[in-house]
């Protein structure tokens, strides 16, 4: 055994670079693109909007009597709705995608790389949960809006005019997109929580599924005014108001409760989802990895 | 330099880690051996802040690992092949892990090169054998060309040729004056590759000395005599306080004397002596004579065929 004399390399010079946020995202974008199942999920987007809003459209046009022109606010609140006809769907793939961003981590490992190499640990969790909303936003606007663009004739063919130059519809569309990113947040952060893919899913798919469903029948049952609220403060449907073309809707017989205005529901739906991370970040400073 | 003090880990009821202290020095490779469930891969867990320690601390540099402005290029730690997206190819995976300090594909082609993993960089790491795994582990833990490696098993699942290519390469870093930390329950492995070692055993460090010294001090160093006259022989050697034990009637293996001092006694008495021979005691036995009471999981006895049978 010899001892080798060779001088110690000189400390980490701060030249080098060290951890940044800039490095993280960037990063967590090589992570999200370079993964099959993620690229998979956003193509799926795109299609079932592609698929379902002409379909809506056509179920739309064939309702309207024929020569009977509808006015400016209903033909532009059947736009939105058309526009954002697949969220009902893409949602379910964007909370799957969102618990699995995380939990995918924990089920492979790599999430011992990902916090030996950024030891703070919730950089590496807000890094990715950025990353994450922006290109969920993009893709789902794009998504939204092909499918609209998609749709256009069809409602044409049924006298139903879409006017593209209407803010109100674009803030729709811009809505969709960003409770699609939203509620993938709110499925990372569930995921981030339990840590594990199948309870990941199962729990997020519960709370934006499962839970309104039996709050909503409980309120018409009971009709009871707290139970309506309660319903409407649900982060689906208080998200689902995001997207919703402002117009008096004639008031829905099932409806119990008072109905949030979009900016209130995507308020709501923030305060869940700020809510889970706050708990998700206790929890992983807390445990070991 | 890595410096653990009263350093403890418990699952629940479980002490994983209980209250160890050491140091690890630049400019060698330091072996942590131990059967399994010893604590050392929890040990290492906690140098690089996987795992919160219980109770004490440990530093790497002087500050706990997450303290450091860029914790990769101070520590590069390879704790099991699998801690990669199984569906993210091997240039992807180090791409991603360099990016968050900065590191780019240069560097990233230059640890894809150093490990011999060119040839399959592009293909996802779910196909990978374990031995291109350990690989991948060893190419993100040199990503940030660190003063510090902690490398547990490394050789795990590789094949002859990586083994000696593994052992190599830490000789190489620490003759480089990098502090060099590896851990393997293989005693043979360990004395190729190790300078130093660290024994622990149920968690507890159990000796913390050179090689040599653990070889030394633990088996002791037993001489083998052979005399025609051993009955007068051992009779001798039981009034200086050595320990003598005979397997055949001309045969004597003496603990507790050198075999310069032997050989005086026995010249001194007018004792033939044919032969006079000390013995080495290996790494393997100084190993299972430390950790014999220390073995958290003992194998079951080998059921005899009656039993068997039944």
């Amino acid at each position: 055994m010899t001892t080798t004399t060779a001088p110690a390399p000189a400390p980490v010079s701060s030249t080098l670079s060290g951890v940044s946020f800039g490095g993280i995202l960037v990063s967590e974008w090589i992570k999200l693109r370079s993964l099959r199942s993620t690229v998979w999920c956003y193509i799926i987007l795109i299609v079932i909007s592609i698929g379902l809003s002409p379909l809506m459209a056509f179920a739309f046009s064939s309702g309207v009597q024929p020569g009977v022109e509808p006015d400016f606010d209903t033909a532009q609140s059947i736009a939105a709705q058309v526009a954002t006809a697949s969220i009902g769907f893409s949602q379910l793939v964007v909370s799957v995608l969102g618990a699995l961003v995380i939990t995918g981590e924990y089920s492979t490992g790599m999430i011992r790389s990902t916090l030996s190499a950024v030891p703070k640990r919730l950089p590496a969790l807000f890094g990715k949960a950025a990353v994450f909303a922006v290109v969920t936003f993009i893709v789902g606007f794009v998504a939204l809006l092909v499918g609209l663009l998609v749709a256009i004739p069809v409602l044409g063919n049924g006298d139903i005019p879409v006017d593209l130059t209407d803010g109100a519809l674009w803030l729709s569309i811009a809505g969709g997109a960003a409770y699609l990113a939203l509620i993938g947040l709110f499925s990372l952060a569930i995921g981030a929580i339990i840590r594990n893919s199948a309870g990941g899913i199962a729990a997020a798919l519960g709370a934006i599924l499962v839970l309104p469903t039996i709050v909503s029948v409980f309120a018409v049952i009971s009709m009871q005014e707290w139970v309506g609220n309660l319903n409407n403060l649900l982060p689906s449907n208080a998200g689902a108001r995001m997207y919703t073309y402002p117009v008096e809707m004639l008031q829905d017989q099932f409806i119990v409760g008072t109905q949030l205005e979009p900016w209130q529901g995507a308020l709501v739906l923030l305060v869940w989802t700020a809510a889970l991370f706050l708990l998700a970040s206790v929890l992983l400073k807390r445990r070991d990895a | 330099m890595i410096e653990a003090t009263g350093l403890t880990k418990q699952y629940g009821p479980k002490t994983a880690v209980d209250d160890i202290s050491f140091t690890v020095r630049p400019g060698q490779v330091t072996g942590f051996l131990g059967p399994n469930g010893a604590g050392k891969s929890t040990t290492m867990r906690m140098i690089v802040g996987l795992d919160r320690p219980t109770s004490g601390r440990v530093t790497v540099n002087g500050k706990q690992y997450a303290d450091h402005h860029a914790p990769l290029r101070e520590v590069g730690v390879l704790l099991d092949a699998k801690a990669v997206h199984t569906g993210r190819s091997a240039l992807n995976h180090l791409l991603a892990v360099g990016a968050t300090h900065g590191i780019g594909r240069k560097r990233v082609d230059e640890v894809i090169a150093l490990t011999g993993l060119q040839s399959v960089a592009n293909k996802r790491v779910g196909g990978f054998s374990l031995g291109m795994g350990q690989r991948l582990g060893l190419a993100a833990a040199l990503l940030g060309d660190p003063a510090t490696l902690v490398l547990d098993e490394p050789v795990n699942g590789l094949d002859p040729e990586g083994v000696m290519w593994v052992r190599q390469l830490t000789r190489h870093l620490a003759a480089e004056g990098r502090t060099v930390l590896l851990s393997s329950h293989l005693m043979s492995e360990m004395a190729q590759t190790a300078d130093h070692i660290i024994v622990l055993g149920r968690g507890r460090v159990i000796a913390d000395a050179p090689v040599g010294d653990i070889v030394a001090t633990s088996t002791g160093t037993a001489v083998t005599v052979r005399t025609p006259d051993a009955a007068r022989l051992t009779a001798l050697l039981a009034t200086a306080e050595a320990t003598v034990t005979s397997t055949a009637p001309d045969l004597l293996i003496v603990n507790g004397l050198t075999a310069p001092r032997i050989g005086e006694l026995a010249a001194a008495e007018r004792i033939v002596l044919h032969e006079l021979t000390p013995t080495v005691g290996s790494l393997e036995d100084a190993y299972m004579q430390l950790t014999a009471d220390d073995v958290e999981y003992h194998a079951g006895g080998i059921p005899t065929s009656q039993e068997a049978a039944r």
